[in-house]
């Protein structure tokens, strides 16, 4: 018997609760069961065989919580436990058809960027698990509530192992998981990577779970699991709510739904499973087909491509020096302003681009997509012309992107597809091939055809495939407007595939560009156009896409338009003290004014020297507030604000300065860092802020930073003022480790130290230089410290 | 079962005290951010709790959780929970969503970041409050209640908190972990423990160091005291 021919089977039943078993054999809470596989084993193998005997075809050996992480103090290794538990089962199931299935469960850390496990190390732990479980004939990934783990732990099965998967996440009553994964998004994104079975399990009963496994169905034609809790715990005698009987009744009513595999969860036992599969005897399995929508997801976002979505172009340096400059100099903030924004602006979808000469793109390309999606919702499409960084940018993805791009030449059909197909993404195909862009829309099409059979022989879903007819400028070529869009039509109409669209180079060479901008996107649109490339802060591109919408009833009582536009523009003119006629910079910095500051900035350097402005109106106005705080007379979130606003002044004199291909002046390079072990670091970010509206380059190393890599990067930069922050008590020994080694190493620096829970003695002791006792003070001290002992910098 | 919570409000006026506000004006433009960073947050805080009953037991080791592995240490902790026969072991978060809402107010400007995290500081504290009363109906409102005390409140070691999360369940009920370095995740959560008495239980006093912002008060960074 094996997994596929079980499937055979009208249904397929699962075992129960292991945890709850253990706990009625004496089991404290709090205790590692995994130990027992190898000190009782004979309770497993017991516990395993009442499962058999209730008619279970898959029993979960005893590893759930197996990883090395979790088993760091049981004295036993992650193989030795693993091991034990699949023979245990192995045992159990001698002389049956029934499966062992290795059981893994959570690290028990949370990934990046949340917790501060990364997706790499995860992936890793898992990989030792799937290997010691190798004897088993099924990998579950069970109770996940984090996406990006699982798609760790898939990719870590898939990779080391030809088991079968089946994986089931925790959903609350709100329909997500903890992290907020919503269950398009695990479909969309476990479908793609090719496991064999989803669904859901723990949580909640069989009454409750009732929605949850209905919207799953919906979103799947893979086979679905489900094993639900018995109800809640009592917090008091942590019995659950509900017995088997009731269980298997609410059972019956997710059988039309199409569930294939049953089992149960914490609270249950062998009765209960005995009662499920009572009730499914006789019964036939029925499964629905659905049509699963083109989409692409994050865990939070799925967005279906059901009419024009926005992919805004900004995170691209072609073309633009201050996002060169800012790639070069490792300043992730930067690109995070601009998805922010562009979110904002209406972006339903970000390409990412990162290509640069000069940079590592592979490894720039991940850290990018892990931070962008560390702080906006919107699916990403990669955009690389390196299968290598495309591969990258996949794996540490979290959930279902966009590949930009596959084209009809050989060489890019072979290495990109297999890479779209592995990860489950969507792909753009560009309509190109070894011979250029055709000039007919007939040629173009045919290309798009080619690469849709192609695709599709390998397995990617037709709805994946979204093909770019490719702009070309009209004032260089006027036919050529016309083909782009014929060509999109018959794509469209004739291979019913999605369209994606770059539209800004129609216009290239031309006065008043987005004039023609929004009225070739109009009539794209017209033509079928899902996804146009645009920036997405050009109002008016943005707002063809929304009348479009309204127009075709896409935007239903137009709300979505009327909330865009049918209010008065939030922005912080509307909600702030109206900024009296004719202000000054001084007077935006005092109130808090950032769009007026930057505004304010850019007309003085009409006619301002931008030293002027910064030596002669900032700093003296930041001195002020830094001196009426130190006063007591405003508090930390005013002098904040007013730093926010030099800081977005600053921003403006940068690009003056990137435009002109000057460098800013530097008053002295300074390293900032989190330490090992610590995550908090809005205490940094505020000190950062400041050192750079007094002139000084950051290196901000960010949070939870190794020792090491603070002792290489104040050596390779050479940088001569450290500066370390901590906010617990358990962390304070990461910063007198870090400060060791750069004593040991013979860094010539000075080191300064901040954070709450530090005191000057303590700072001393642990051989920092320097207290800071806040934000204003750092500034002092580096003042200081490159006049007195580093005045050139 | 315990209802959902749900917080309609933040306590702005904790927020600004954790900011370091003596009071005084705030300026329009700074009520505004916290406008708008209050409303990003109740759309994105999920409060969550868990909790369980546990009889414990003083003896020479400490304060002995019964049916766990767990033994509170400490001096601080015992005197809490002098008197008392059982004690409730909560959990309580904000979920993940809150982090990121913070997260990407810090890449777009630290005032609002800062703010946001104030009023989140904020929040976390009306959800233990509401929790607490919960509890207090669930298991019984005819017992006497302890206030709730942290790990790392006093002498009360955080090193607890991987044990206290898996007798709590905390992991799979809540989604609550914990770091190498005893940071709890997601950030803004936090585990209490309430002793029941039969009898009355004497007040006692608070005081910095049983204070979930301990570490990052403003007051307490200039030596001062919010006066709370």
């Amino acid at each position: 018997m094996d997994f596929k021919k079980l499937l055979e089977k009208d249904f397929v039943s699962l075992d129960g609760a292991m945890g709850t078993m253990l706990q009625a054999r004496g089991l404290k809470m709090g205790e590692t069961p995994e130990v027992l596989n190898i000190e009782k084993p004979e309770i497993l193998t017991e516990i395993h065989k009442e499962y058999i005997g209730a008619g279970a075809d898959i029993i979960y050996a005893n590893t759930f919580g197996a990883n090395r992480y979790k088993l760091k103090d049981c004295g036993y290794s992650v193989k030795e436990i693993i091991e034990s538990g699949i023979q245990n089962a192995k045992k159990a199931c001698e002389g049956t058809d029934t499966l062992v299935a290795l059981d893994i469960g959570p690290i028990g850390q949370l990934l990046e960027p949340t917790g501060s496990l990364t997706f790499e190390e995860a992936y890793d732990i898992y990989k030792e698990e799937i290997l010691a479980g190798k004897d088993c004939d099924v990998i579950v990934l069970e109770t996940m509530t984090d996406l990006y783990e699982l798609k760790a732990a898939v990719l870590a099965a898939k990779e080391n192992s030809d088991k079968p998967v089946i994986c089931t996440m925790t959903f609350e009553d709100n329909m997500r998981t903890f992290t907020g994964c919503c269950i398009s998004s695990m479909a969309l994104t476990l479908e793609g990577l090719g496991v064999d079975a989803v669904g859901v399990n723990c949580s909640l009963g069989p009454k409750e779970l009732f929605p949850v496994v209905e919207e799953l169905c919906r979103w799947t034609n893979l086979p679905v699991a489900i094993k639900p809790n018995a109800g809640l715990p009592d917090p008091v005698t942590n019995a659950y709510s509900i017995r088997a009987e009731e269980f298997a009744v609410f059972m019956e009513k997710l059988v039309p739904l199409g569930v294939k595999l049953f089992g149960g969860c914490c609270g249950t036992n062998p009765q209960f499973i005995a009662e499920t599969n009572k009730m499914l005897k006789g019964k036939k399995y029925v499964r629905v087909s659905h049509q699963i929508p083109a989409a692409c997801c994050t865990p939070a976002k799925t967005v279906i491509i059901d009419r024009p979505r926005i992919i805004g172009e900004r995170i691209n340096p072609t073309g633009k020096k201050r996002f060169k400059e800012a790639l070069l100099a490792n300043d992730i903030d930067y690109i995070l302003g601009q998805a922010i924004e562009q979110v904002k602006g209406g972006a339903d979808i970000l390409d990412v681009n990162v290509g640069l000469p000069g940079i590592d793109e592979k490894e720039v390309m991940g850290r990018t997509i892990k931070a962008v999606q560390g702080v906006v919702d919107v699916p990403l499409q990669v955009d690389s012309t390196t299968p290598e960084v495309l591969e990258k940018a996949l794996r540490v993805y979290n959930g279902k992107a966009i590949v930009n791009s596959v084209n009809g030449e050989e060489k890019s059909l072979q290495t990109v597809l297999p890479l779209v197909k592995k990860y489950g993404a969507a792909v753009v195909g560009l309509c190109l091939d070894e011979d250029g862009i055709p000039k007919t829309s007939e040629g173009r099409f045919n290309i798009a055809k080619k690469i849709m059979e192609r695709a599709m022989s390998l397995g990617i879903r037709k709805e994946d495939i979204y093909i770019d007819c490719l702009t070309l400028t009209v004032s260089a070529e006027q036919e050529a407007a016309k083909e782009t869009l014929n060509a999109l039509e018959r794509v469209k109409k004739e291979l019913g595939l999605k369209t994606v669209l770059g539209v800004s180079n129609i216009s290239f060479g031309l006065p008043d560009r987005v004039k023609i901008n929004s009225n070739f996107l109009a009539m794209a649109l017209t033509k079928g156009l899902d996804l146009p490339i645009i920036n997405p802060n050009v109002e008016e591109m943005t707002a063809a896409v929304r009348a479009y919408n309204v127009l075709m009833g896409h935007d239903l009582n137009s709300s979505e338009y009327i909330a865009a536009y049918g209010q008065e523009k939030s922005g912080e003119a509307a909600h702030a003290i109206l900024p009296k006629e004719n202000i000054d910079l001084n007077y935006a910095l005092e109130n808090g004014l950032k769009a007026e500051g930057a505004r304010l900035t850019r007309e003085l350097l009409k006619d301002t020297d931008p030293m002027a402005i910064i030596n002669d109106m900032l700093i003296p106005a930041l001195d002020k507030t830094g001196s009426e705080f130190e006063k007591g007379k405003i508090f930390l979130p005013q002098l904040i604000l007013s730093a926010s606003v030099a800081q977005s002044c600053f921003e403006v004199i940068k690009e003056h300065f990137a435009q002109k291909g000057e460098k800013s002046v530097s008053k002295g390079k300074i390293i900032l860092a989190t330490v090992k072990g610590d995550i908090h670091d809005i205490g940094k970010n505020i000190v950062k802020v400041l050192l750079e509206n007094y002139g000084y380059e950051v290196i901000d190393l960010g949070k939870d930073v190794d020792y090491m890599t603070v002792v290489s990067c104040a050596l390779e930069n050479n940088v001569h003022l450290v500066g370390l922050s901590a906010l617990m008590t358990t962390t304070l020994v990461s910063m007198e480790n870090t400060i060791k080694l750069l004593h040991e190493n013979n860094v010539d620096c000075k080191v300064m130290v901040g954070g709450a829970v530090l005191t000057p003695e303590y700072a001393e002791k642990i051989g920092a230089d320097y207290y800071a006792k806040d934000a204003k003070e750092s500034c002092d001290i580096a003042k200081r410290v490159f006049e007195e002992f580093y005045p050139q910098g | 079962m315990i209802e959902p919570i749900r917080l309609e409000r933040l306590n702005r006026k904790d927020a600004f005290r954790y900011m370091g506000h003596k009071g005084g004006g705030i300026s329009e433009n700074l009520l505004a951010i916290a406008d708008e960073c209050e409303t990003a947050l109740l759309k994105a805080i999920q409060p969550r709790m868990v909790y369980r009953v546990f009889d414990i037991e003083k003896n020479e080791n400490g304060v002995e959780i019964k049916n766990t592995p767990l033994i509170f240490k400490g001096r601080d902790i015992a005197n809490h929970l002098e008197g008392c026969q059982r004690a409730v072991l909560m959990c309580v978060t904000l979920s993940s969503e809150t982090d990121k809402v913070i997260r990407s107010y810090e890449a777009c400007g630290m005032e609002k970041a800062f703010v946001a995290d104030a009023l989140a500081s904020a929040a976390v504290e009306q959800v233990c409050g509401i929790a607490e009363m919960l509890i207090q109906k669930d298991v019984g409102e005819h017992y006497n209640y302890t206030w709730r005390f942290s790990p790392g409140y006093g002498d009360f070691p955080l090193e607890v908190q991987r044990d206290f999360i898996k007798v709590t369940d905390a992991a799979k009920r809540i989604g609550l972990s914990v770091t190498d370095t005893l940071i709890l995740i997601p950030r803004k959560s936090v585990t209490a423990v309430m002793g029941i008495s039969e009898t009355e239980i004497p007040p006692k006093r608070r005081g910095c160091s049983c204070c979930n912002m301990r570490e990052k008060c403003e007051f307490r960074k200039g030596g001062n005291h919010c006066g709370f």
